[in-house]
């Protein structure tokens, strides 16, 4: 492999450099029938699961063909993409912010014939490579972050542990027959690179060990008021120690103030924070970020802790099938995850759901916690 | 035959879920036949190692990636994610892998011509691998070493005409639902003032100076598609003042069965015959939607645009004509002092082209964030330490009703001198004449 | 008081030098406290002009961003690159 020069001259950087221009311009990649009609859509209609159709006021239709997609997708899954859409999309397509792949045409027989091709395309290992649905009351695609494929301080993994769960979700994906629609998110550890505290269901990576300090090294690896000041909660602090017969400049933790958000690993790689039997997954339920009907909410914990069972994590699906099911037979139309535990009381969904309330379900974490607690006389036996 | 056996990630192979791992190992066969007769600049078993790597993370339950504080490319602060393997001798492949942040074009509508020819670039110089999209909407390159980070930004701006995205205590890659392209609930051009915003503020988003990071987001509508009251410091909610635009011919076609309510979204289960009073006229959270007579009446005053009817019944219930944006501050994720939403700053704001007003807002905010906030305290704190008046102050806002749920449950108000009617300075002579010692 | 290029430079490289024994990074926050009475808009451009002129680098943390001179620190060597 021969260096390939760009053009770019490393001893001059400056020279010929352009910067600041920004993406590219939207409109230069849009559909003709959505250039023409943008902003002048009248309605839509899910014609079937995965299958929309928007009418403009000039009468033109659009008809759009959602499928799901693992959101780590390689080079060439992407050209094979894009072949679909010069095959049968005049060379368009876009892309959802829930990571799923949407086609567009302007015919419904078009669309059909769209749909079934695109669930005709299976891996060599038996999965989908675009399975159609992702619209309506149903589980449509579970945002997620990095997880052991490229992340520093993650507690799980993020693509395997979506995997997993869609798998066994699937049904619900290219089904519209949940009581509202379900939004599962995924971030792999409690830094939230992808928020997920407004979700129906979020699946978050937990560490519950503090760091182990690689004393010999630290002093030649870290800077120390770097390490210090990157915790939230002030429980490192710099110090010098004998160890191994000589004195060395090191930090401390109070570990009873940790909360493993490994920060510090960050500003300091002598502080490493993983852990296999530390590390596993907390299960977050009931928020939403629509204003329809009620207001947006915050996810609740309601599972502390389960361990890590890579490669499909059982545990961890089984509670999400069951709390899905339980929510899927009892709310009522409209509601979602979230209202319909309000509307029983959370009593009530530990009941139904037969998951084990625990202490550590009841915030004790500064401010807020007081807000979660029960100021009232009003509950369920 | 694979470089490294990986049974616990096979088992990832099926199911119907498209599988990440099956993608992967077709990726690293590609690049071992070659058949394109690419140029590879970094190794060509580097999705071998990754899935290597993998695995070992699989039986081992931990990470075996380390940060690096590499930035980007010369004289920007963001855009690329440095990373090593702490295992680089057994996986030589993914001992440097980098990941490089794309600026996505609003809306993320792509030519296969566009898409295909970043592909070019990074099949060339990187892994091959990429998500589609980054939690903040960025086009993300997962994989690449050093030494290709400055040729592949050449190459994006030379030949590509795109730039970067951001990373670090800057802005974030702004990012919009689709809006108007293809949708009848956007209340303004989302993609227009997230491209417009996103050129404006280009030296924001490469050259930190921020005390931590600034995401905007822009929904078009209330139901909030790109999740901006959550996941965005700065977020911009399309809204309208005046009234649904109701058709009541389409409305009896819903009531008499003849349209489908909710477009079909429901359409999965029989959930009975459509009944509008159970449906929205007792879901109403204003109590604003009557039925009456075999037609809709709406007290638009009172309406709180939630757009629950307006998504049951979306061909016969418009949103209105006087339209705009909601400005809403501070959301953020759990990290430090629990999860935040945004908080309604600015209840109606001009949304069209050239974005004067809605800059003012950002630019006030900005300048009083630099000023104050502490490192690594989003606005979001900044706002909680300080208060809302204290941002109402900043943005030359008037207090309104609107800002809060309710009024404050404890009378413990700092009045400022200039409040109180004769000021602070009194003359304790003067007192004692009236009152004894 | 506008900002001079060349005694604002020569005052930030002083600043962060007389740290050195125990820190090569600032936050951005950190450098504008040498100049108290300025604008941090102002501030920025000073920095951004040493940047472009390879006295001083960025380090990412992912989340934040520091700024440092250029070849100083422990990490620069603990990240070996080639």
């Amino acid at each position: 492999m021969a260096f390939v020069s760009s053009g770019y001259n490393p001893a001059k950087p400056m020279e010929n450099r352009i910067t600041d221009i920004g993406p590219r311009y939207y409109g230069d990649f849009m559909p003709p029938v959505i250039v023409k009609n943008k902003g002048k859509w009248m309605w839509h209609e899910i014609l079937e699961p995965g299958v929309l159709m928007h009418k403009a006021e000039s009468g033109d239709e659009v008809y759009t063909v959602r499928c799901g997609a693992a959101r780590l997708m390689s080079v060439t899954h992407i050209r094979e993409i894009c072949a679909i859409a010069d095959k049968f999309c005049g060379g368009h397509l876009r892309f959802t912010t829930r990571n799923n792949v949407e086609f567009m045409v302007t015919t419904k027989a078009d669309a059909l014939a769209l749909k079934k091709y695109l669930n005709d395309q299976k891996f060599a290992g038996g999965s989908y490579k675009f399975p159609v649905g992702g619209t309506g009351a149903g589980v449509t695609n579970i945002v997620h972050t990095q997880g052991w494929v490229h992340c520093h301080t993650p507690a799980t993994d993020a693509s395997g542990t979506v995997k997993a769960t869609m798998d066994v979700v699937f049904e619900e994906f290219v089904n519209m027959r949940l009581p509202a629609p379900v939004r599962i998110s995924m971030a792999c550890c409690l830094n939230m690179c992808g928020a997920v505290h407004c979700s129906d269901i979020a699946i978050l990576g937990i560490h519950r060990k503090p760091p182990i300090i690689d004393h010999e090294v630290l002093d030649s690896m870290c800077e120390v008021p770097l390490a210090v000041a990157a915790c939230p909660t002030g429980a490192v602090r710099p110090t010098k120690i004998e160890y191994k017969g000589k004195t060395v400049n090191t930090v401390a933790i109070k570990n009873e103030r940790c909360m493993f958000c490994g920060n510090c690993y960050t500003m300091c790689p002598s502080l490493p924070l993983s852990d296999k039997e530390g590390d596993g997954i907390a299960l977050l339920v009931g928020g939403k970020l629509s204003n329809r009907m009620t207001k947006p909410k915050f996810s609740k914990v309601v599972v502390a802790f389960i361990p890590n069972e890579p490669p499909r994590w059982p545990s961890m699906t089984k509670v999400v099938k069951k709390i899905l099911d339980t929510y899927a037979a009892d709310a009522r139309k409209y509601e979602r995850l979230g209202d319909w535990a309000a509307r029983i009381g959370w009593e009530r969904f530990f009941e139904k759901t037969g998951l084990e309330f625990t202490e550590h379900l009841i915030d004790d974490f500064r401010d807020p916690a007081y807000y979660t607690w029960r100021q009232t006389t009003q509950f369920k036996f | 035959m694979a470089k490294h056996k990986t049974p616990l990630l096979d088992q990832l192979e099926s199911g119907p879920w498209p599988s990440f791992v099956s993608d992967i190992k077709d990726e690293a066969e590609t690049r071992h036949k070659n058949p394109n007769g690419v140029d590879y600049q970094i190794p060509v078993d580097v999705c071998d190692d990754l899935l290597g790597i993998l695995e070992l993370s699989y039986v081992e339950g931990e990470t075996h990636w380390k940060h690096g504080g590499i930035v980007g490319v010369f004289g920007y602060g963001g855009g690329v994610i440095g990373r090593y393997c702490d295992q680089p001798q057994a996986f030589p492949g993914v001992a440097h892998f980098h990941t490089v942040r794309v600026n996505q074009p609003s809306g993320m509508y792509y030519t296969s011509d566009y898409l295909r020819s970043i592909m070019d670039v990074w099949d060339r110089r990187g892994s091959g691998l990429t998500n589609m999209h980054g939690s903040t909407g960025d086009l993300v390159l997962l994989g690449t070493q050093t030494a290709q980070l400055e040729e592949i930004f050449f190459e994006l701006t030379h030949n590509l005409n795109t730039d970067l995205g951001g990373s670090g205590g800057n802005l974030r890659t702004p990012s919009c639902c689709l809006g108007e392209s293809r949708c009848e609930f956007a209340c303004y051009d989302t993609q227009e003032m997230c491209h417009t915003l996103t050129n404006d503020y280009q030296d924001e988003l490469h050259r930190p100076a921020f005390p931590y990071k600034f995401k905007f987001k822009f929904d078009g509508c209330p139901n909030g598609c790109v999740a901006a009251i959550a996941r965005s410091d700065f977020s911009v909610i399309g809204t309208w003042r005046d009234k649904i635009r109701v058709d009541q011919k389409a409305v009896a076609a819903y009531v008499g069965g003849e349209l489908a309510p909710n477009a079909g979204a429901y359409a999965g289960r029989d959930w009975g015959k459509f009944d509008i009073v159970a449906e929205i006229v007792n879901r109403c959270p204003s109590g604003c939607f009557q039925f009456e007579g075999g037609k809709v009446v709406i007290n638009d005053k009172e309406c709180v645009r939630c757009m629950h009817c307006i998504n049951v019944m979306p061909r016969a219930l418009r949103i209105g004509n006087d339209r705009g944006a909601s400005i809403l501050l501070g959301a953020k994720a759990p990290i430090l002092d629990g999860p935040q939403m945004s908080s309604l700053l600015v209840p109606f704001i001009s949304a069209e082209a050239p974005y004067d007003e809605v800059k003012e807002v950002i630019e006030n905010i900005w300048d009083w964030w630099m000023e104050e906030g502490k490192n690594r305290e989003r606005v979001g704190e900044t706002m909680k330490r300080m208060g809302f008046q204290k941002l109402l102050e900043v943005t030359k806002r008037k207090p309104d009703p609107r800002n809060v749920w309710e009024p404050r449950h404890n009378p413990y108000i700092f009045w400022k001198e200039e409040d109180v009617t004769g000021g602070w300075t009194r003359d304790i002579d003067a007192y004692r004449k009236k009152h004894q010692r | 008081m506008a900002l001079v290029y060349d005694d604002a430079k020569a005052k930030i490289v002083e600043f962060v030098e007389s740290k050195s024994k125990t820190k090569s990074k600032f936050y951005f926050n950190d450098l504008c406290g040498v100049f108290p009475e300025e604008k941090q808009r102002d501030v920025k451009k000073i920095l951004n002009q040493m940047v472009a002129e390879e006295i001083m680098i960025y380090w990412s943390s992912g989340s934040t961003t520091l700024y440092g001179l250029k070849g100083a620190g422990k990490q620069a060597a603990a990240e070996h690159e080639d």
